[in-house]
């Protein structure tokens, strides 16, 4: 499967060493199977606008007119410079990603860099030991405190690894930066067959820059002492602490508190789970050298926060993704994964899939203020013509835009591209401000994002909308109150929550999230005007009294439920009011507005392909139907008779089908041997040869012909079946024979249903 | 007994002038630039001479095996047995030993198996020594010998050692210079410091019988054999024929050594001392290292401090009494506490805001916020966790009966029928099984209990939350990669694996989770993870 997706991306050899380099072509090669068999199905909006992914297919049909050939190599070239676009789309998301990270955990690395510091203040203060002091073999007499090591424990509150391996690696670089010697050792170093030496070696040639057969922390004291100023102190990281090998580890930490006087040396672990972890792992004669103290970094959820915002809400790259997808991306973190690696990824093939599909895509440069860009069409492998007519004819325009086709087609995308832009700059305005009030009561800002992209809640919020304007200007009480039923009963979701929290807010953070709220609302002025009057009503509140405060608001918590209609001219009911005016008129989703197809993403199905791909299925899946995968001649026709051209493996599992649990193997073996021998004897038989698979039949036939062939294949015919048996069962499909039944094997097909 | 000289102890000898033009000890105070030379001066521990007062007082608990030591080593030159020093660890067996060496000035090579981590390096760290080389950035960091076998090893240390005792004669013959610094003798001592490593090293201990023999293959009077271990010579093999060692015993302190060692260079005895009155007791029940003592002293007694205000004030007894008073509550906790993490002060500072925040405005959750699991899992992880805690605990055979009423799926009722047939044969197991602790498990069964569960608690999510859509894609996904959760799981020491051909799909696990570690997770899937608890 892959090599044929691989070939047909090979057009241009430039982009595909653009792809290589990103690394996530075998996903991006998965994706391109799916989208082609999914094009096949008549799914309403993608069929409309389909045109350059029949392309791929093409080959498939050899009567295809040899212009339209021409024209789907034509095609190919757009695709590539539609992927250039992707790439800078990217590398521009990539880099907000990454600043957006190093941010979150720049304050744990100053504080890590002061503890360093004075750790390395205590260990000089200890003792300065003179050179020949440091370099001999023998320990320095001195008190038994003095053989402490001190030990950061850096706790990554993530069970999975794979989100700080970078982390470890900027906190190293970090503290270079701030003069210190640093090592990064990771837990393939301490493993219980490279022994201490291993860990050593890597020491040696991180520090040093030479590899040493016989590691020895003496030549590290020697070069310590020999580099020049003793005032840096050398900092060791271990990336993962828990997958060392414990006993290493522990020779590793006496080792080291032996020689921490004479190298002052500082040790900084990483843990993912508990602070028991080290506990659990290392000999209690070495944690009783350990000086601990404990670090933080920031959470999965809060980077991930910090990453929705950055990236999908406040739009750095007017990339956008559907609801769906949304929830999807969601899912699979909470509930699958749970690493900001994946969910990156999993960003980056909706990227990439969507400017592969979309042909107006480039258009995404025009939201990032770019408007000239709108208008080279032509680069993009598209005439103004083609452009218009790829604009109007999307399903979004066509609900919309029908009554506008008197105006001039280019104003028309133009306008709808801005009022696009105009949208989504709310939107995200008004899902911060909800953030900002949800924060308090812990709601995620990947579950607000979620919330606010439905469409159908924004339909219905609409529809109210539109029943209660006429009472607008003053909304009695009893209205409010109908608005929180309707929220509580219409979805019980987190906008409801936030919307909640922020009546039961104290004066001071109310104040707090008000000031919040007039720096994201600058650039629109409606609403910075009521939030500004909001804030001045606070303020005068706050001075009129702010001794009864306290006693009030904890009233108001025990009675708001019960006394509704005399809250309701409370600053933080104000509040409340504002913030659900500004959901139910500005939060308009991205998927309700004209255009929204250039800008946003909404093939969740491909996205799942493409992401979890379900390797085990697709074996089993691609071995029964080789045909459409291999498309050679010979198997074209007939679609599920077992033919001998096909590969063996494929036979058999084809074979086995028919078996239960346990599969005979000598059974299996004579009716493989009849479809695979079928080959060698069809020459000679001619084509009124029975193609029926039948095995009791066919079995007894091979026997026949003429001796000198019957002894080659049969021999053969054992060593291919033996060949493709072990390829099921390395492929996982088959469990070998056990002793009790020796002549059977155990199918392991494992969750597919067909 | 050769080379008899007359023992003068107080003979010293300026410094060689042998081969190399000799460069002062303050080199490294330049900067670096010319590397430092070693001499024969570096065969002794550097420093002032220390007399044999000041020995005995820095040792407060150790004047037996002091003099004990000294009366084996005798005077200068005289030839000695191997010297076999054992003890418990942190009884000062190191750093008595060089301190002795320090007063006598006798030249000695000290090689601690500890940083020697193989036989190779331990043999190319003495000979370097022996030959006065340093591996540094000049010679490439390599060792001046290179030597793997024992047998090279006694054939390189003959020679070294034969012509580093010839300038020790030398040395003796060129003056009587009295400063201090200067090897005095020509005999050289071998120190071999955490013997009782070199018994990992090898599985079949050819390495250590090789030590023991060291001293009977030199056969060589100026060599003095000192050997250094936590454990008594019982604990290595003894019948190989080789010269018996001299034992000294570093025995375990008392309470009162204890007082004495770590009442030294304490700047307010008197409050110390107090302080020691109400700690010292209850913890050498538990343990008498010092270092063990010494660190775990040293953040209690600054509590202990907290309420005074003037660190220098001699304590009265009214004081002594409030003084406690505030501390006594502090001490069982400490007990048990062996490793206590501390955090830096910006970051608690800003939890502790946080927990004040939410006690002001919702003081519900601060119940339960001590019940959470304080690191990210995925759902999935956690259901496999779970599952793989069940299956560790509850005998196999209970299965089909624990997870029948939740209603399964093929894969469950398989497992019933494969356990029926067994039951006797696994009751027998389930037996051991309790005893072994935490039982193991095939794969198979974490994916049939992993299926049951996360079946029976999608049912149980959907009656709790209306809205579906956000929780879409949530059943028959979880399945997708429980293998790659798995392996993070066992990555994370919550399961272990134990080792079998993965092929055959034989390899069993076990959980290694902590009962309290399992309620939480459970709590926060709000899984009745108790109900399916097997308990007798």
């Amino acid at each position: 499967m892959a090599p044929s997706a691989t070939a047909s991306d090979s057009p241009s050899p430039s982009t595909t060493s653009e792809t290589t380099e990103n690394n996530f072509q075998p996903f991006f090669v998965l994706h391109r199977a799916r989208s082609r068999k999914s094009e096949k199905k008549p799914t309403g909006t993608w069929k409309t606008r389909r045109r350059i992914d029949l392309s791929p297919s093409s080959p498939k049909n050899g009567e295809k007119l040899d212009a339209e050939k021409a024209g789907a190599w034509d095609d190919y070239r757009h695709v590539n410079i539609r992927m250039e676009a992707f790439d800078d789309v990217w590398s521009k998301i990539k880099s907000t990603i990454k600043d957006v990270l190093r941010d979150i955990n720049t304050n744990v690395f100053n504080d890590i860099h002061h503890w360093v510091r004075e750790s390395f203040k205590m260990i000089t203060s200890f003792a300065i030991p003179t050179f020949p002091e440091a370099t001999g073999s023998f320990p320095m007499v001195t008190d038994a405190t003095s053989k402490q090591l001190f030990t950061g424990l850096v706790l990554t509150k993530n069970m999975e690894f794979v989100d700080d391996l970078m982390t470890f690696e900027e906190l190293g670089s970090y503290l270079k930066s701030q003069g210190c010697h640093v090592a990064n050792l990771s837990s393939l170093e301490f493993s219980l067959k490279n022994g201490i030496g291993g860990c050593l070696r890597s020491l040696l040639r991180q520090f040093l820059m030479v590899t040493l057969d016989a590691a020895d922390v003496s030549i590290l004291a020697t070069w310590y002492r020999e580099q020049g100023s003793c005032d840096n102190p050398v900092v060791i990281i271990i990336e993962d602490m828990e997958r060392c090998c414990g006993s290493v580890l522990s020779d590793f930490i006496l080792m080291l508190s032996e020689w921490v006087l004479k190298i002052p040396m500082v040790l900084i672990m990483g843990i993912a789970t508990t602070l028991d972890a080290p506990k659990s792992i290392l000999q209690s004669n070495a944690l009783h050298h350990l000086c601990p103290c404990k670090f933080i970094l920031g959470t999965p959820p809060e980077r991930m926060d910090a990453v929705v915002e950055a990236v999908l809400v406040k739009q750095c790259s007017g990339f956008g993704i559907s609801h769906k997808v949304a929830v999807f991306m969601r899912n699979y973190f909470v509930s699958q994964d749970g690493t900001i690696t994946s969910f990156i990824r999993a960003l980056k093939i909706a990227c990439a899939q969507h400017f592969f599909v979309e042909p107006l895509s480039f258009m995404l440069w025009f939201l990032l203020g770019d408007d000239n860009l709108v208008l080279q069409g032509e680069k993009y492998g598209l005439s103004p013509e083609m452009m218009l007519k790829h604009a109007l004819s999307l399903p979004s325009c066509q609900s919309i835009g029908r009554d506008k086709t008197t105006k001039h087609h280019g104003e028309t995308i133009m306008n709808g591209l801005a009022e696009l832009k105009k949208i989504q700059c709310q939107w995200s305005i008004v899902v911060l401000c909800l953030y900002e009030a949800g924060k308090c009561d812990k709601v995620t800002l990947l579950d607000l994002f979620c919330e606010a992209l439905d469409p159908d809640s924004f339909k219905s919020r609409a529809l109210y909308n539109g029943r209660g304007l006429e009472n607008d200007s003053g909304v009695s009480s009893s209205d409010c109150y109908k608005h929180q039923q309707y929220y509580t009963t219409r979805n019980s979701g987190f906008i409801c929550q936030a919307l909640q929290k922020l009546r039961d807010l104290p004066a001071v953070q109310l104040c707090k999230l008000l000031k919040g709220w007039g720096k994201y609302t600058v650039n629109v002025p409606q609403i910075h005007e009521k939030v500004k009057k909001l804030l001045s009503e606070v303020k005068s509140e706050d001075g009129k009294g702010s001794g009864q405060d306290l006693s009030t608001i904890s009233k108001r918590h025990a009675s708001r439920k019960h006394l509704k209609i005399e809250d309701s001219d409370s600053v933080n009911e104000k509040a409340a009011k504002l913030l659900e005016s500004m959901v139910r008129i500005y939060m308009q989703p991205l998927e309700c507005a004209a255009f929204h197809e250039i800008v946003c993403f909404k093939n969740v199905n491909a996205l799942q392909t493409a992401l979890i791909g379900d390797p085990r299925r697709r074996i089993q899946v691609d071995l029964l139907e080789v045909q459409n995968i291999i498309q050679c001649s010979c198997c074209s026709g007939s679609s599920n008779a077992l033919l001998p051209s096909m590969h063996d493996s494929s036979i058999l599992y084809t074979l086995a089908q028919e078996h239960g649990d346990l599969i005979n193997l000598h059974d299996w073996y004579q009716s493989f041997k009849s479809v695979a021998l079928r080959l060698s004897n069809k020459g000679k038989r001619g084509p009124n040869y029975s193609p029926s698979p039948k095995k009791r039949k066919v079995s007894t036939k091979p026997a026949k012909p003429s001796e000198a062939s019957i002894q080659y294949p049969f021999v053969d015919s054992i060593a291919r079946f033996c060949r493709a048996v072990t390829e099921l069962q390395i492929t996982g499909l088959l469990r070998m024979p056990s002793k009790r039944r020796p002549d059977y094997v155990q199918r392991v097909a494992f969750g597919f249903r067909e | 007994m050769g080379n008899e000289e007359s023992p003068q102890i107080t003979r010293r000898a300026t410094r060689l002038s042998s081969s190399t033009p000799v460069t002062s000890n303050e080199v490294e105070t330049e900067k670096i630039t010319k590397p430092y030379k070693l001499t024969l001066n570096d065969f002794v521990f550097g420093g002032e001479k220390l007399n044999f007062n000041d020995l005995l007082s820095s040792f407060p608990a150790r004047g037996n095996q002091i003099r004990e030591l000294l009366r084996l080593l005798g005077t200068v030159n005289s030839p000695m047995l191997p010297l076999f020093v054992y003890g418990d660890p942190s009884t000062g067996k190191t750093s008595t030993i060089l301190q002795i060496f320090r007063h006598l000035s006798r030249p000695f090579v000290y090689a601690s198996c500890r940083t020697c981590y193989s036989l190779q390096i331990l043999f190319e760290s003495v000979l370097d020594q022996l030959l006065l080389h340093k591996k540094n950035a000049a010679n490439g960091y390599s060792s001046a010998k290179r030597c793997v076998k024992p047998s090279d090893f006694v054939n390189f240390l003959r020679e070294d050692l034969t012509s580093v005792i010839e300038k020790l004669k030398s040395l003796k013959k060129v003056g009587s210079n009295k400063s201090a610094g200067k090897p005095s003798g020509n005999m050289l001592y071998l120190i071999f410091d955490n013997l009782e490593l070199i018994r990992e090293w090898d599985k079949s201990s050819t390495a250590l019988s090789f030590m023991f023999n060291l001293y009977d293959v030199l056969k060589m009077h100026e060599l003095g054999l000192i050997f250094i271990s936590n454990t008594s010579p019982d604990t290595y093999y003894s019948n190989m024929g080789y010269t018996e060692h001299v034992p000294v015993y570093f025995p375990e302190y008392t309470e009162d050594d204890l007082r004495q060692i770590l009442m030294r260079n304490q700047p307010n005895r008197k409050l110390y001392s107090s302080f020691l009155d109400v700690v010292l007791r209850p913890f050498c029940r538990t343990t008498r290292r010092v270092d063990e003592l010494s660190t775990a002293f040293s953040p209690l007694f600054r509590k202990y401090c907290e309420p005074l205000s003037d660190l220098a004030s001699v304590p009265n007894e009214e004081m002594k009494r409030r003084l406690f008073s505030h501390f006594q509550p502090h001490i069982a906790p400490s007990l048990n506490e062996i490793f206590w993490v501390p955090s830096k002060s910006s970051t608690e500072a800003e939890t502790n805001k946080d927990t004040m925040r939410k006690g002001s405005t919702r003081k519900s959750e601060v119940g339960d916020h001590f019940a959470q699991i304080d690191f990210h899992m995925s759902t999935s992880a956690k259901y496999l966790l779970i599952s793989a805690f069940l299956a560790s605990r509850n005998p196999a055979t209970l299965d089909a009966s624990l997870f029948d009423s939740n209603g399964g799926s093929d894969s469950r009722k398989r497992k019933r029928k494969a356990s029926e047939k067994s039951i006797e044969q696994k009751e027998v197991a389930e037996q051991e099984l309790l005893m072994k602790g935490p039982g193991t498990f095939p794969l198979e069964r974490l994916l049939a209990i992993f299926q049951c569960i996360t079946s029976a608690a999608d049912s149980f999510d959907e009656d709790e939350h209306e809205n579906d859509d956000l929780r879409a894609g949530g059943d028959g996904g979880l399945m997708s990669d429980v293998l790659l959760q798995l392996s993070s799981l066992c990555n994370a020491n919550f399961i272990i694996k134990g080792g079998s051909c993965p092929l055959e799909g034989s390899t069993r696990y076990r959980s290694t989770v902590s009962e309290d570690l399992a309620l939480k997770v459970a709590r926060s899937l709000k899984f009745p993870l108790p109900n399916y608890l097997y308990r007798r």
